[in-house]
């Protein structure tokens, strides 16, 4: 313990801790502007200068490791000076009117503003207003005038990334954002660029984000103390007045999010103690309050459908559902809350439905992974899966809880994560589990197409290990871990451990391929194209894309409560954080509702065994000269219930182009493919009608596609592809 | 010993041709094949840049120092003093004032009130060659400190020998040293800063380009002292001849044994790469140059923890100027207290200036310290050209302050040139005469600052911003007299408020010239008039009617067509069209000197 004197006090201070940190601790303010409490200390802003006895100028505390005896003054007349002297300096360059202006109460009492004004000059005109950083300063530093002249950088607000506006005018060169992106997030997307008075953040030659590798994880928009990042979706909604912690039901890592809510409306979610994804970032308001959103319940007649109340509805469904008893069928979307699965498990019995299954298969799911179990003697081994773009909350905890661990990538295709990590080895596709057999064993002569040196590396990597194997579990068949390999499945089904424990075989194929039902009820997926049903009953949060007798609006998972079971194996709360939109209502309350209606006790228990290994599917070997290509199929991690985020969402549109088939350059040149054109891809038992998008993240004669439930159950497959029609201009699209 | 021919073809020098002369002379000696009676030696700067391209030519008992050379002079070389040891007078240095010539070298007051104890070398050394090194008792050195001394032991004597620190802040070297060798870790670095940005400063370059091995002796050494493995020697692009002489020195060092495993058959082992900066002035602070050469962005960062604890790449790190590394070869060879006898009570040893601006004697300069400014400007410098008179002395480049003519006999040491606002710095000292404004001299040190700033601080990055934009109004005439109190408001606040030195440093030069030359300010806002009649809104340009013969020159010459008059008759300048270039003031003919400026402005 260090003991040292603030402002007369004598405190106690921590080893290795700053001056700023110990006066925090002892409850002294001082204020401060560039640091923050995640970050690498930056001394820039100089606000937080105090003066040391004995020594001759004032020094920034955020910089400044405590020593013993060390006399601090935080607060002088020669202090305040030059903390004002910093923050007029700075906002010389920020836009100020409102900011130093005595009629700012008044103003904002009378006047409307334009908030959608592009050019940001004073707060009333920026989204920020309210949660500025800038604004808390100048009240407490007493500014009431700014002695410089004002310089406006005059930039052009940059819009053209998709998620979040930048509007480098209001930036303060604080520097937070670059350091959460090099040092949080190691995407190192952001740094200053020029010197001096022309110093600004950007990216590398001021590509747009899309170019530069940028994750869209929000993080510099959270640090961000003005208003110079902002996410574009809530920017205008306001002040958040109401904050609800809940969990994030977007994949299996059920990560704690924060929804901000104004006037019952979510305005953007933040992430509560941890890291989010873009999905949990920037999807989850957007989707929360989106315009092909179902409020109300429809009912089809005379072939319209027609809005009808609850009442109709639900009488009408489970008069159904009891009429087809035992010639019904249910599929499911698996992010929904175990109170709601359980209510539909003991539904499903009663009625007696014979096929009942989730909307994908799980494999891997019932395996848990516990972060308590980790040593520091892990390494991860990742095969076919990209962390970083699907779920780099988990690569962001490994990192901090075990100090840098070592990644190995196992990918056909360049993932942004395997640019990023320790080691990928790139084998020919179809073969990982050869490689990861490889990778048990104590030397290598090089597999799959990878060289022998890439394989002494992983090798050398791994020794002395405990190795684990990472993959997503609805994307990776026919591999199973190597021996002593502990395994961390991951999915895009937050609750796959609630529904393996209840025990579901069937598949989805097993429910759609059997020819006996004849009433389907769909949640989240929907029937083969061409078959028909007496009754096909429809609950989604979204519009379906098929016919349906029977629309129920579900409310989403920012507007319900319950449970989920995660990754770790561990009951999370989902918290309700906004009243459903329209008539929407819970899942759970629409299958009690029905349950009720049908007579069904919800105080069963349920019927729990274990189910059995879902068998590994298609694996390919050499070319077929009918089929020359090969078809990598991954599942699609940014869906919501039946829906695609990237239909929903042109954020996420722009962000991947998940639902064309992507291409290597050369092999698109050899079939006169470009961006956008349609294709033909056919294999043994299959026939997709896609548009092609053309990158060099797919090995030559290979074809990647992003599946998700409503395209049904696709393998990696060989297959041949035809151009068809007109190409189409790319990035066209509506 | 055969005749020898040394060209100095340092960058200065080849800048004013010097490698014109070194092929007419190769080219002439091939010719006449004369290989056998005399050798040609191309070296490093000899200093003197008013004279470059210059040679001496050794002869026996002589060194005859010719300036100015052309190629076509190198017949009359060869021939007549090389084989006929005949002294061509006019080639010879003369002096501006009093005309008189010198032949040898060492006559020349420029070099022989110096002491040349780091560049002397240059002359007898081609920088490419080690074995030149060698021969002029190159590497003893480093023989001596590994084979008589412990680590702890050279410590202790560049301790005792006072050295401080030759990049600015004068911090004690041995004690540097120390605290570095103290440190804990398994990995240490000795860098040695090459990034030499001051605007009129170029001693390091001249050692490197020059003397490259004096340099890595040191570093040598002194890496044997902290105990340091690797060295790294950041130098900038802008530098293309030292980074080629420093290259080519580590790696004739390399084969030598002087560098790598066991050096000199001891257990100590070392090397050196070499990191080539961008050429940003703030990447001489050291924490920048940290960053810099880890692959970051050239930002300072707080200290403490000080590089020599916590340095590059998170081990302790002790980083140097080029002229300190210099000055260890030789406190070793010759031991401490022969250094400490050199200089005053608290800064010992040489120190070398760039001697640059209105000076007669424009060059390097190595001085013992506490020599006044005015041996150095008036004895060495020869004076100001042209019977000006001297009006101030900026050292320590941006970052330093000027010194007027009432401070000349301030002895030249730390702690002086600090109390008199400005700085040691690395060494550029430029000299003023009358005709320099100081409020222009101001706004323009502080633009380059302002340019340079890295933009980490806003009062660095905007502070001075705000003080150039005030300067430049004044020098435009839109001053306010209580601008004067602003700027010296902001300046102390920037001085306070900033987190490197360049930002701590920065005002220094509005700072010097408002406590110094005061009424210059005044003269500009009050009065808008530019004494030094420099500040082109404060003056206009008019012919005195008793002076003109009507020549028609400046007519001839005028962009604007600002001035009438008859042949042979008065012109006159048209106040309305004047774009005030500057040209008629520049061509009318010396012996009329017909066109004035005066201030302040006509309207």
């Amino acid at each position: 313990m260090i003991k040292l004197n603030i402002d007369g006090k004598q405190v106690d201070a921590r080893k290795g801790e700053t001056v700023l940190e110990t006066a925090q601790r002892h409850g002294i303010y001082i204020p401060t502007l560039c640091y923050h409490k995640d970050l690498s200390t930056y001394g820039g802003c100089r606000l937080c200068l105090v003066e040391v006895k004995g020594w001759l100028k004032p020094t920034a505390s955020c910089t400044l490791p405590v020593q013993e005896g060390m006399e601090i003054i935080t607060e002088s007349p020669q202090l305040k000076r030059l903390r004002r002297f910093s923050l007029q300096l700075i906002l010389s360059e920020h836009p100020h009117a409102c900011l130093i202006c005595d009629k700012t109460k008044d103003c904002a009492q009378y006047q409307e503003c334009i908030q959608k004004a592009p050019v940001t000059f004073g707060c009333k005109f920026c989204a920020q207003n309210g949660n500025c950083e800038l604004q808390k300063l100048v009240e407490y530093l007493e500014i009431k005038e700014i002695p410089f002249p004002f310089s406006y950088r005059n930039k052009e607000v940059e819009r053209y990334d998709p998620f979040f506006d930048r509007d480098y005018n209001l930036c303060i060169l604080c520097g937070r954002c670059v350091r959460v992106c090099q040092e949080v997030r190691r995407a190192g997307v952001l740094d200053f660029h020029h010197r001096g008075p022309k110093t600004l953040v950007g990216t590398a030659y001021d590509l747009p984000h899309l170019e530069t590798g940028c994750q869209f994880c929000g993080a510099c928009i959270d640090v961000c103390p003005t208003g110079a990042l902002r996410d574009r979706f809530g920017k205008w909604f306001g002040i958040p007045d109401k904050k609800v912690k809940t969990t994030c039901m977007l994949c299996n890592l059920g990560c704690s999010v924060q929804v901000n809510i104004r006037n019952d409306t979510v305005v953007n979610t933040t992430p509560d103690n941890g890291d989010l994804c873009v999905r949990g970032r920037f999807g989850i308001a957007p989707l929360v309050n989106h315009r092909k959103r179902v409020t109300v319940p429809l009912m089809r007649r005379n072939g319209r459908m027609v809005q009808v109340g609850w009442k109709e509805a639900l009488e009408f469904a489970s008069s159904r559902l009891s009429a087809h008893k035992g010639k019904t069928g249910i599929i499911f979307s698996t992010q929904m809350t175990s109170e709601a699965l359980d209510v539909l498990a003991n539904l499903a019995r009663h009625v007696q439905c014979t096929a009942f299954s989730t909307s994908v298969r799980i494999p891997g799911a019932d395996q848990v992974f516990d972060f308590k179990g980790i040593t520091k003697k892990a390494a991860f081994i990742i095969v076919n899966t990209d962390l970083i773009s699907d779920f780099s909350p988990l690569l962001m905890r490994l990192r901090q809880r075990l100090n840098d661990p070592r990644f190995i990538v196992i990918d056909a295709i360049r993932s942004q994560f395997a640019q990023n990590a320790d080691l990928w080895l790139r084998p020919i596709a179809g073969q990982e589990q050869e490689v990861i057999d490889d990778l048990t064993s104590k030397n290598s002569n090089g597999i799959a197409g990878i060289p022998k040196a890439d394989m002494l590396r992983a090798l050398e990597l791994l020794a002395g290990k405990d190795p684990y194997l990472v993959y997503n579990t609805m994307s990776v068949t026919g591999v199973h871990s190597g021996k002593g390999m502990k395994v961390i499945p991951l999915n895009s089904s937050v609750n796959a451990a609630t529904i393996t424990r209840m025990g579901i075989t069937a598949t989805m194929s097993d429910v759609l391929d059997d020819s006996t039902l004849t009433c389907l009820y769909c949640i989240g997926a929907g029937p083969r194209p061409g078959r028909q049903y007496a009754t096909v009953i429809a609950q989604d949060c979204f519009l379906p894309a098929f016919d349906c007798d029977l629309i129920l609006p579900s409310a989403t998972f920012v507007e319900t409560g319950g449970t989920v079971v995660a990754l770790d194996g561990k009951k999370k709360r989902v918290r309700k954080a906004v009243t459903p939109a329209g008539k929407s209502r819970s899942d759970e309350w629409i299958f009690s509702e029905i349950s009720e209606m049908l007579g069904i006790s919800n105080k069963n228990g349920l019927v729990r065994n274990v189910p059995q290994q879902v068998p590994a599917t298609a694996r390919f070997k050499g070319t077929d000269v009918h089929f020359p290509l090969q078809l990598i199929v991954r599942n699609n991690c940014y869906v919501y219930r039946g829906a695609l985020l990237s239909q929903l969402l042109t954020g996420f549109r722009r962000l991947r182009n998940d639902q064309s088939a992507w291409i290597n350059p050369a092999t698109a040149k050899e079939y006169g493919l470009t961006d956008g054109a349609q294709v033909v891809i056919t294999g043994k038992t299959i026939t997709l009608h896609m548009a092609v998008y053309v990158t060099t993240r797919v090995p030559e004669k290979t074809l990647l596609i992003h599946t998700y439930s409503s395209m049904g159950e696709l393998v990696s497959q060989p297959v041949k592809l035809e151009p068809v029609g007109a190409k189409r201009e790319p990035g066209k699209e509506r | 010993m055969k005749p020898t021919l040394i060209i100095s073809a340092g960058t200065c020098g080849l800048a004013r041709g010097s490698n014109e002369i070194v092929q007419a002379a190769k080219e002439y000696r091939r010719k006449q094949k004369l290989e056998q009676k005399f050798e040609i030696k191309v070296t490093g700067c000899h200093g003197f840049c008013e004279a470059e391209p210059n040679v001496i030519i050794l002869l026996p008992g002589k060194r005859i120092f010719y300036q100015r050379l052309k190629p076509e002079n190198i017949e009359d070389i060869v021939e007549r003093t090389l084989l006929n040891q005949e002294i061509i007078s006019e080639f010879l240095w003369s002096a501006p004032d009093t005309k008189k010539t010198y032949a040898d070298i060492d006559d020349i007051p420029f070099y022989k009130k110096q002491q040349r104890i780091l560049l002397g070398n240059n002359p007898s050394i081609e920088p490419d060659s080690i074995l030149d090194y060698i021969r002029c008792g190159g590497y003893t050195s480093l023989k001596k400190a590994l084979d008589e001394y412990k680590p702890e032991e050279i410590i202790g004597i560049i301790k005792r020998s006072g050295l401080r620190g030759r990049g600015g802040a004068g911090f004690p070297t041995g004690k540097k040293w120390e605290i570095c060798r103290n440190a804990r870790s398994d990995s240490k670095y000795v860098v040695c800063n090459a990034d030499e940005g001051d605007p009129g400063a170029y001693m390091d370059r001249s050692l490197l380009e020059g003397n490259p091995h004096s340099v890595i002796e040191g570093m040598i050494i002194g890496a044997y002292g902290i105990g340091a493995t690797e060295g790294i020697v950041y130098v900038r692009n802008e530098y293309p001849l030292a980074v080629k002489h420093v290259n080519m020195a580590v790696k004739q060092a390399r084969e030598k044994g002087f560098l790598g495993k066991g050096i000199l058959k001891s257990k100590f082992s070392f090397d050196i790469k070499i990191v080539r900066g961008a050429g940003a002035f703030v990447c001489g602070e050291e924490t920048a140059l940290i960053a810099s050469i880890e692959g970051r962005v050239g930002r300072p960062y707080a200290r403490p923890p000080y590089p020599a604890e916590k340095g590059l790449w998170g081990k302790p790190t002790n980083i140097n100027n080029v002229e300190t590394w210099a000055n260890i070869t030789q406190i070793i060879l010759k031991g401490s207290q022969w250094f400490s006898s050199i200089g005053t009570a608290s800064s010992k040893g040489t120190k070398i200036f760039s001697l640059v601006g209105k000076i007669n004697n424009t060059g390097l300069v190595e001085v013992p310290m506490g020599i006044t400014l005015r041996k150095i400007i008036y004895d060495i410098g020869g004076g100001i050209p042209g019977e000006k008179e001297f009006k101030a002395v900026q050292t320590g480049g941006p970052s330093g302050g000027c010194i007027p003519a009432s401070l000349l006999d301030l002895p030249i040491d730390y702690e002086s040139l600090s109390q008199a606002g400005a700085m040691m710095g690395s060494g550029g000292m430029i000299v003023m005469d009358e005709e320099t404004c100081m409020v222009d001299v101001a706004r323009y040190f502080l633009n380059f600052t302002q340019e340079e700033s890295c933009g980490k601080c806003p009062s660095c990055r905007l502070g001075t911003k705000h003080m150039v934009k005030i300067l430049d109004r004044i020098t435009r005439g839109k001053g306010r007299i209580e601008d004067i109190a602003l700027l010296e408001e902001i300046g102390e606040n920037v001085k306070l408020s900033s987190l490197c030195g360049l930002g701590q440093t920065a005002s220094n030069p509005v700072l010097t010239t408002i406590k110094y030359f005061r009424n210059e300010y005044e003269a500009h806002i009050q009065e808008k008039r530019c004494p030094a009649l420099v500040c082109k809104s404060l003056i206009s340009y008019v012919i005195d009617g008793e002076l003109c013969s009507g020549c028609t020159v400046c007519a001839k010459n005028c962009p604007g067509d600002a001035i009438t008059g008859e042949p042979k008759k008065v012109h006159t300048i048209d106040q309305a069209k004047c774009i005030k270039c500057g040209i008629c003031f520049t061509v009318c003919p010396p012996k009329f000197k017909a066109v004035k400026k005066i201030t302040p402005a006509l309207q």
